[in-house]
């Protein structure tokens, strides 16, 4: 038997409360530490991340044209989009472009496909729209004999209207076989596209094969599932055209002689030797696996937006130093102790911030200085109900017990409708309504787990007294107004 | 509560691009022009209907907000060369364009957001003080929830409403946000005082278990007597929560205060409707879901003796 299991001392058991207590104020001073070595050092791991509002920049939205595409084929497809675009907002150089995929929730029935990229630093939002808009879109697509002959047979019919009445008929939708014929060239997607593109480079021609000697050209080299998916079109499509179309434009329909199984193509179409580099250069940065449209934009001047995270930072430190003091004045010692926990659950979140890491923008920021004064609410429902007891003439220690299992049942079902409420807000969200949901539903556990931590701990460690002992530290320990 | 109503009833709420898709231009100046010739000169542009709003930019110049419909990437060079054309050391500090289809998208996101929150308060509401059974059942606890965020909302958003028509700010993301901030300080704030009745409740009443049978089944019905009548349980319940109710509230609204007076102009709005909605959550909970639960219990057992 050891000393350590023997009944333990009143002595012993101050002895170890005050021990927690030193070992969470030094936990959370050296989270603190942390925290600010992060947010100052420019080469820290984990800085903080601000976002566009904050510190400037440009936010685009695309919407993808998926409507050709195969439902289950779409997330890959969107991928892709994602890694080329991304590749080509590199070109700016800025610290950290994000290229993100967002699909718009089931509240529309069919779900948009969008990509938001956002170019921290870069205010110029033409120069990045331009640039994003030189990805060019590589489709080959099969001569649809079909579909030829109906709108040689629709022209047909309008030229006789046209000789029959003297003047031009309106013939709109002619129908056959119960679909509208489309007036586009005449000719049908494979699938082969400038996803499965490896590399491209200029060539130019050798004057051999029906081309125009040292005429410039774009050879392609395709991915492997590229390469076969090319081989097996060309296989089964002898003699027929492959159109090669560039943004949508016809470039040039050659025709396939004998199956390609080597997995290059060349492109041709009267280009300039100066149009053909410029097409070989775009293209090796990866071509649009489906065409994109630009929907939204949004810039924020660099200057505004350090302006808004310093106006931001200075309303978070006033808040918090009048939100501390209150509660230093109105509860006394548990007040301060409610500082304590308040301060902790400031450096906890920043951590968080940093660790996760939480995009901060203006809303946020709002978000976070209005927790600041919510946070406290399960200290002020326990000092409440400490105060009670305590004026009933129970000891101070007892009352804070006391305090802490009478509130508990507010405190669990305000916090649990709040964090209800977070979740819900974070699955239907937008971005920028999710970012709020998150740093919601962090703040209300967090703000409990202070509560129920640090308060419980720092508030016990207090030296234990009565009302009745009418002493200076009775006074203290005692809160609010008391009748 | 009916006032509000009436206010967003007949001025509108002003919807900002964010719901209604549209650009919106920030453009400040050193020295800024005349309003009325900047109005004439971006209408020599054809953009359609504009308007154009005097205000202050975040480094204190004075600035205009433009609003346009949603602008094509050309569109977007002319107006920001037009602009810049007058006035001294104009430029452009803010722009966005939001198409109209993700306006339509956002607020109809904004509409499910609030009323999925709303139901799933309801439901908790009624589920935490199930078995609080005398006088009046849990549901009507969840339903006079309801009824009080109903108001807690109708509040700001009301002021909103105001807003809008003296000021021409707009409705924007930041609003909805604000108003599913104040549904849950609301709700927060309710569930207290309603945790103070369930716990007075039990400790003031009497247990009365009765056996009888039927059809050779034992039952056992419980019933309980209240040994205070239940205004009074409700009143000390609020007496009792009063302190508590108003310090979060001080904290709350002196961290908004240092929000809306410290922090920067794009929050403002935001603080300013937020602390409309503490202010009505706290009488809320205070003077109508209290005072309501007690009416309803009254006119049930009013009814039940007739």
């Amino acid at each position: 038997m050891t000393d350590s299991s023997q009944p333990q001392t009143p002595n012993s058991q101050g002895f170890i409360r005050a021990f927690r207590a030193l070992i969470i104020v030094l936990a959370v001073a050296g989270l603190a530490f942390w925290v600010y070595q992060n947010a100052v050092q420019p080469e820290a791991d984990k800085p903080f991340k601000l976002g566009l509002d904050l510190a400037g920049g440009s936010h685009l939205v695309y919407e993808a044209d998926v409507s050709n595409i195969d439902a289950a084929e779409v997330p890959e497809l969107m991928s892709v989009l994602r890694d080329v675009i991304e590749r080509r907002v590199n070109v700016f150089g800025v610290s950290e472009p994000i290229v993100q995929v967002e699909s718009s929730s089931f509240v529309t029935e069919e779900p948009i496909q969008r990509l938001v990229v956002e170019l921290p630093g870069v205010s110029d939002v033409g120069e990045a729209v331009a640039e994003i808009g030189r990805t060019p879109l590589l489709e080959f697509k099969l001569y649809d004999e079909a579909l030829a002959a109906q709108q040689e047979t629709l022209q047909n019919l309008e030229s006789l209207g046209e000789s029959a009445t003297g003047s031009r008929a309106e013939i709109g939708n002619v129908t056959i076989d119960g679909e509208a014929i489309s007036q586009e060239p005449p000719f049908r997607d494979t699938g082969l596209t400038g996803r499965y593109l490896e590399t491209a480079a200029l060539e130019f021609a050798g004057g051999n094969s029906g081309q125009l000697s040292n005429e410039p050209l774009v050879s392609v080299r395709f991915t492997a599932e590229g390469a076969e998916l090319f081989a097996e079109i060309t296989r089964n499509n002898v003699n027929k055209q492959l159109g090669i179309f560039l943004d949508g434009e016809l470039l040039s329909a050659p025709n396939i002689n004998e199956p390609i199984t080597g997995g290059t193509a060349i492109i041709s179409g009267g280009f300039t030797a100066e149009e053909a580099r410029a097409l070989a250069q775009n293209l090796s940065f990866g071509a649009l696996p489906v065409p994109i449209e630009l929907q939204s934009t949004q810039t924020v001047g660099a200057s505004l937006g350090a302006e808004v995270l310093g106006k931001g930072m200075q309303a978070g430190v006033y808040g918090l130093g009048l939100v501390l003091l209150f509660m230093l004045l109105w509860y006394r010692l548990p007040g301060l102790v409610a500082g304590a926990a308040l301060l902790s659950y400031v450096t906890i979140m920043l951590a968080l911030f940093q660790l996760i890491p939480v995009t901060l923008t203006a809303a946020g920021l709002a978000g976070f200085v209005l927790s600041l004064g919510m946070a406290v609410d399960a200290n002020v429902l326990v000092f409440e109900r400490m105060k009670e007891e305590y004026a009933k003439g129970i000891s101070s220690r007892e009352a804070a017990s006391i305090g802490f299992t009478r509130a508990w049942s507010a405190i669990r079902d305000g916090n649990i409708t709040s964090l209800l409420s977070a979740i819900i807000l974070f699955w239907f969200g937008t971005s920028l309504v999710k970012g709020f949901a998150l740093v919601f539903g962090i703040g209300v556990i967090m703000s409990m787990l202070t509560a129920l931590v640090v308060t419980r701990t720092l508030l016990l460690t207090l030296p234990d007294t009565k009302k009745s002992a009418g002493t200076l530290l009775a006074t203290l320990l005692g809160n609010g107004i008391q009748k | 509560m009916l006032g509000s109503a009436l206010i967003i009833g007949s001025l509108g709420l002003n919807l900002g691009i964010d719901f209604t898709g549209g650009s919106l231009t920030e453009v400040s100046y050193e020295i800024a022009p005349n309003k009325t010739e900047l109005e004439n000169l971006i209408n020599t542009q054809n953009l359609g209907g504009i308007s154009v709003r005097a205000s202050v930019d975040e480094a204190g110049r004075d600035a205009y907000l433009i609003r346009t419909r949603d602008l094509s990437e050309s569109e977007r060079v002319e107006l920001e060369s037009t602009v810049t054309s007058l006035g001294e050391a104009g430029e452009i500090s803010r722009f966005t364009s939001i198409g109209p289809v993700i306006g339509q998208e956002l607020r109809d996101k904004a509409l499910y957001a609030i009323l999925g929150v709303v139901l799933i308060i309801v439901i908790y509401v009624a589920f935490a003080f199930r078995g609080i059974g005398t006088p009046v059942s849990s549901w009507t606890y969840g339903a006079i929830t309801i009824f009080v965020l109903v108001h807690d909302v109708l509040v700001p958003t009301a002021l909103m409403s105001i807003l809008g028509y003296v000021a021409g700010i707009e409705v924007d993301v930041l609003f909805v946000m604000a108003l599913l901030a104040v549904l849950g300080y609301s709700v927060n704030d309710t569930i207290v005082v309603f945790d103070r009745v369930r716990e007075n409740l039990m400790a003031n009443r009497v247990e009365k278990r009765t056996k009888r049978e039927e059809a050779g089944v034992m039952y056992e019905d419980v019933n309980y007597t209240l040994t205070k009548p239940y205004d009074k349980i409700v009143g000390e319940a609020v007496r009792e929560t009063l302190a508590r109710s108003i310090n979060t509230s001080l904290t709350t609204f002196i961290a908004l205060l240092a929000l809306y007076f410290l922090g920067g102009a794009v929050t403002q709005t935001f603080a300013l409707i937020l602390m409309a909605g503490v202010l009505a959550g706290t009488y809320s909970s205070l003077c109508i879901a209290s005072p309501l639960v007690v009416t309803y219990a009254q006119w049930r057992a009013k009814k039940e003796t007739n």
